[in-house]
């Protein structure tokens, strides 16, 4: 799989305030690649260094292999931070500059992404009359102009409401299957964890960890199983010595076990062998939250 | 470069402030050289004696060739107006935040700056347009009263044109730098109308007139008093004005270069926030 973005050792300061502190990693294409991290983790820095809007102090970047350049970002659709348009002038307007700049699609399509973002009715309307949810849909618009292969979103559901954020979900999720790369920095845990196949965590600059969802969320395996005889059950697993959490509300015990150990053939066998009869058995995955709160300590 | 300006055109378009301030332009450049002649004509046109005789020592300074002076030193004055459309585009740019935007669709920040020096450029062009429809109004007008060849001090079209530009371009450099329309344009009215005035007449008293070397002094200096207020000054004093125009219009490219220099490499380094 070849790499979109590659950023390598990228470091940034504020004064004394280090906002990025040697960050790297690769954009596989194809991907969904959500840069999670609390507030004043980075990841804005980042999406701004890697669009040229800021200067990083050491380390660089290639998009496509290529050193940052104007002609790449016109490849790109991005909404980074706000929905940054002119605010006297109407959504197609606003969207004929980004056409003229980017070189991106036809008028058509400018008719056809505002159709896609619900704006169409609105389109001659001038852009400080609209609400802050029809701003972020104007300017993901804006990114999708010309269909551009490579997208970056700066918290794409800002100021969206409940259906607005599941229609950029569920249209996240249409360009990932279309083969999109699209590049996401998000709070929302959630949405990260429904659409991202990658994610990088950030905290106060750093890189905490990188790779697939399911390798950064599967730490340890975890393994939930019941009894009719949860007492029994319980005193097995604490015989051996093995971390347990039992779940009163469910009725359940959660076996801990190091990554990539868990054979739920043997625990079954175990567990009958031992004359305790299961009634529930799976490797549970662990919450991208869960582990998102456990990596940035909070 | 078409490009640049094409998309600076959809911009400017529909910018309602754009239209009103070239309009307001385009009625005070005729107005007041319309208002000077009002004045001259009352003044030169009294049944008395004096004033027939100041008539033929001044002549009329809205016929040809002489108008093309005149218009140009008094249209300079109001280079202000269109200085608030330069100022309002930069400072646009920065309040909606699209000197990011731009960028980030795939500007270069080098075209960035270079689509504003065409913005600059072209209402320079267009100010100058106006100029010389004026002065040929009025010299056609005149031409009554006498007149020289047509075309005779028509390089004042390229003086008035220049100066124009180098006015402007201290405008962008100054909302370029301030970011905030308002204060940007506090600053360049009380510098413009005020404090370099002032500065001006103290060095011409007390030091040696240095402040010939004051931005807008110095392009100020490539148009010197029309003729007929020339006669107010020793014939000395004002051929030396003549002998200067050309190191003043070599000082006003450089310091032109120098702001549009500053404009480029503060652009190329600085993080867009």
């Amino acid at each position: 799989m070849s790499i979109v973005l590659s950023i390598k050792n990228i470091a940034k300061s504020y004064g004394s305030v280090r906002a990025l502190n040697g960050v790297s990693f690769d954009v596989p294409q194809g991907s969904v690649f959500g840069i999670l991290g609390p507030n004043g983790s980075g990841k804005t820095t980042l999406l701004g260094i890697v669009m040229d809007v800021l200067k990083a102090n050491t380390g660089d970047f290639h998009w496509f292999g290529q050193p940052g350049s104007p002609e790449q970002r016109k490849k790109i659709g991005s909404l980074l931070e706000t929905p940054n348009f002119y605010s006297y002038m109407s959504a197609i307007d606003n969207l004929k500059i980004t056409q003229s700049i980017s070189g991106r699609g036809t008028s058509a399509d400018i008719d056809a992404v505002l159709k896609k973002v619900n704006l169409y009715d609105r389109r001659r309307y001038r852009f400080n009359s609209y609400s802050l949810g029809m701003k972020q849909r104007l300017a993901i618009g804006a990114a999708l102009l010309g269909n551009p292969k490579v997208l970056v979103l700066d918290e794409p559901t800002n100021g969206l409401d409940p259906v607005g954020i599941a229609e950029i979900r569920q249209l996240i999720i249409e360009l990932r299957d279309q083969g999109h790369t699209i590049i996401m920095a998000s709070h929302l845990l959630d949405e990260v964890e429904k659409v991202c196949t990658h994610v990088a965590i950030l905290k106060s600059g750093n890189l905490l960890t990188t790779g697939n969802v399911e390798e950064v969320m599967m730490d340890e395996d975890i393994v939930e199983l019941s009894a009719a005889d949860l007492t029994a059950l319980t005193a097995l697993f604490r015989k051996r010595e093995q971390q347990i959490i039992f779940d009163e509300r469910a009725n359940t015990l959660q076996v801990i076990l190091p990554k990539g150990t868990a054979k739920m053939e043997d625990i079954n066998r175990l567990c009958f062998e031992n004359g305790i009869v299961l009634n529930h058995l799976i490797l549970k995955k662990k919450r991208l939250e869960a582990r998102f709160f456990e990596l940035t300590n909070n | 470069m078409i490009k640049l300006i094409k998309t600076e055109w959809l911009k400017m378009r529909k910018y309602t402030a754009f239209w009103w301030i070239m309009g307001l332009t385009a009625l005070a450049y005729p107005g007041i050289n319309y208002a000077f002649y009002m004045v001259y004509d009352n003044l030169m046109n009294q049944p008395t004696q004096a004033s027939k005789m100041a008539k033929m020592l001044i002549g009329n300074p809205f016929t040809f060739p002489e108008v093309w002076h005149t218009v140009a030193y008094f249209s300079s004055w109001f280079v202000f107006i269109p200085a608030v459309v330069v100022i309002m585009f930069i400072s646009n740019e920065y309040s909606f935040k699209t000197h990011r935007q731009n960028i980030i669709d795939g500007w270069s920040r080098k075209q960035f700056i270079t689509s504003k020096l065409m913005d600059v450029m072209i209402i320079s062009l267009l100010i100058s347009v106006l100029y010389i429809i004026v002065s040929m109004v009025s010299g056609y007008a005149s031409k009554s009263e006498g007149s020289g060849e047509m075309w005779d001090k028509s390089y004042f079209i390229g003086l008035f044109t220049l100066q124009t530009f180098a006015q402007l371009s201290i405008a962008f450099l100054i909302g370029f730098l301030v970011k905030k329309a308002f204060i940007a344009l506090g600053i360049f009215i009380f510098y413009f109308l005020i404090l370099e005035n002032i500065l001006v007449g103290l060095f011409k008293v007390k030091v040696n007139d240095i402040g010939r070397f004051l931005p807008f002094e110095i392009s100020d200096r490539m148009i010197p008093v029309p003729g007929f207020l020339g006669k107010l000054e020793s014939a000395e004093n004002y051929q030396k004005a003549f002998d200067d125009i050309t190191l003043h219009v070599i000082l006003t490219l450089i310091l032109s270069v120098i702001i549009w220099g500053i404009c480029y490499w503060i652009n190329s380094k600085k993080d867009l926030k």
